[in-house]
């Protein structure tokens, strides 16, 4: 039988952790993927806010509506011939007093490559499974729950609002573009057809989930070997007590418990 | 400040804009193709007009020269041409990567960034919006191109417009006044100022008179890398 117990019901597990996740510092990274037809680089961080905890014998913690806040900023370049039609302006002709009739070539434009910028932000919500890990690394003992299993990701914003965004950074760039004016709308149409809503959830989705995926919650950490009352005179000096095992576990009597059990030696 | 990427200035000449020159007297006349602001940098003129007595009477003749934009140099696709007096010679580079230039010939009669009597210059304006246009020269000539937006909500809508888009509006520049003043087109229309005698003018928009020449936002396109030597003359 360990020496020291230690038991929360899923309230108190709900506290904990919330606290523990809010203690997190906000995670981030960048890289680039395949958005639609095209390449686009990413830069994202975000931060989590715990759901409500369900505590299952024998060994899981299941949160639910884990949510994570996230904001990234994308950037990818379009090739606008990719979109539009070649277009010439036709040869132009001007009759000029005591000259005659003047002629401007015909123009063939090619279209530019542009660069699109397009900060998002939203949040993405899972259910996910944490197993309980214990381990002793650097003289200390460390428990963190673990995700094991996460449920689909819900992303806030619907999809089709995110293209939304990306041709709302698209436009006033077109703008810029001489002759581009009558082009616009289907210019705008056709990116945001040819990324499409599987484009994005194939680009989200797996720059998200690896947060999620990866989640570890520290719960408990303590040193091995630690001091529980100082020194009070030269006859009586520190107490330490040694950490000799810790395990946690979910039990379940009345209720369902997070339990923390340690085996201690002077 | 408003300021777009379609920028109306003779002085730096891109691919909507064309610059034209009538030869009124016989002769050899040398010139050069360049990045616009190199004329007092690069004094070579490599390629030639050789105008020649009238042979025939009537209208003149309009000789078109298309500059290529290879190896950070234009090229004329005709370096050495034969007209007649009075004929015109147009230039025009359609590379839109193509960096702004200017038609430096050894006569003062003869420079894309001064123009002087029997030249014009056309620009096809592809950005909706009123564009003042002055002298960077510092003369009074002046003028208004009212550009107007254009949707194409469906096919005949988009034949109508590209129907448009071979009209010119013309205005004429002598002794010291355009006429007209003010035109009306629609995005993508070409102006074609045509300049019988100034005492050196450019066509600019007022905007960047004073500020110098605006280059082109740059592509993603890797510019061709340079070779050594130059084009014949």
């Amino acid at each position: 039988m360990a020496e020291i117990i230690a038991a929360i019901d899923e309230g108190g597990a709900s506290d904990l952790l919330s606290d523990a996740i809010a203690a997190m510092p906000p995670v981030a990274s960048s890289g680039s993927g395949s958005l639609g037809p095209f390449t686009a680089g990413y830069s994202v961080q975000g931060h989590f806010t715990s759901g409500s905890v369900d505590l299952i014998a024998p060994s899981t913690v299941r949160i639910d509506h884990l949510h994570f806040d996230w904001h990234i900023d994308l950037s990818f370049q379009i090739d606008l011939d990719d979109f539009l039609p070649t277009f010439c302006i036709p040869q132009a002709c001007v009759d000029i007093p005591c000259v005659g009739r003047v002629c401007t070539p015909r123009i063939c434009l090619s279209w530019p490559t542009i660069s699109v910028s397009v900060p998002l932000d939203d949040f993405a919500e899972a259910s996910a499974d944490f197993g309980i890990n214990v381990s002793l690394a650097g003289g200390n003992w460390k428990v963190q729950i673990v995700v094991q299993n996460v449920s689909q990701l819900q992303f806030g914003l619907t999809t089709a609002a995110v293209l939304g965004l990306i041709a709302v950074a698209v436009t006033p760039i077109l703008l810029l573009i001489p002759f581009i004016g009558p082009f616009i709308a289907i210019a705008v149409d056709a990116i945001i057809a040819t990324i499409g809503i599987a484009g994005l959830t194939g680009f989200l989705g797996p720059i998200i989930s690896p947060f999620i995926s990866g989640l570890k919650i520290p719960v408990y950490d303590q040193p091995k070997h630690f001091k529980v009352l100082p020194a009070s005179g030269p006859n009586d000096p520190d107490v330490f007590i040694e950490l000799d095992s810790v395990s946690a576990d979910v039990q379940h009597s009345n209720e369902d418990e997070l339990v923390l059990s340690v085996d201690i030696s002077p | 400040m408003y300021l777009n990427s379609d920028a109306l200035d003779s002085r730096a000449l891109r691919y909507a804009d064309c610059y034209g020159q009538r030869f009124m007297r016989e002769g050899t006349f040398h010139y050069h193709v360049m990045p616009n602001g190199a004329q007092d940098v690069n004094l070579e003129r490599p390629y030639t007009i050789n105008v020649s007595q009238r042979k025939r009477s009537g209208k003149m003749t309009q000789h078109s020269v298309a500059l290529q934009w290879k190896n950070h140099e234009f090229i004329p696709d005709n370096q050495k041409i034969d007209v007649e007096v009075g004929d015109l010679v147009v230039w025009n580079c359609s590379d839109r990567n193509a960096p702004p230039y200017e038609i430096a010939g050894e006569k003062e009669f003869f420079a894309s960034a001064r123009m002087l009597n029997e030249c014009g210059f056309s620009h096809a304006f592809g950005v909706p919006g009123t564009y003042e246009w002055g002298d960077a020269h510092g003369s009074d000539v002046a003028g208004i191109v009212h550009v107007e937006e254009l949707t194409c909500e469906s096919r005949s809508d988009l034949s109508r417009w590209r129907a448009q888009l071979s009209k010119a509006a013309l205005v004429m520049i002598a002794d010291g006044a355009a006429k007209p003043t003010e035109v009306r087109i629609v995005v993508g229309q070409t102006v074609y100022f045509a300049i019988v005698t100034s005492k050196g003018m450019t066509i600019t928009d007022k905007r960047l008179i004073g500020i110098g020449v605006v280059c082109p936002p740059k592509t993603s396109k890797p510019a061709a890398k340079r070779k050594k030597g130059r084009p014949a003359a």
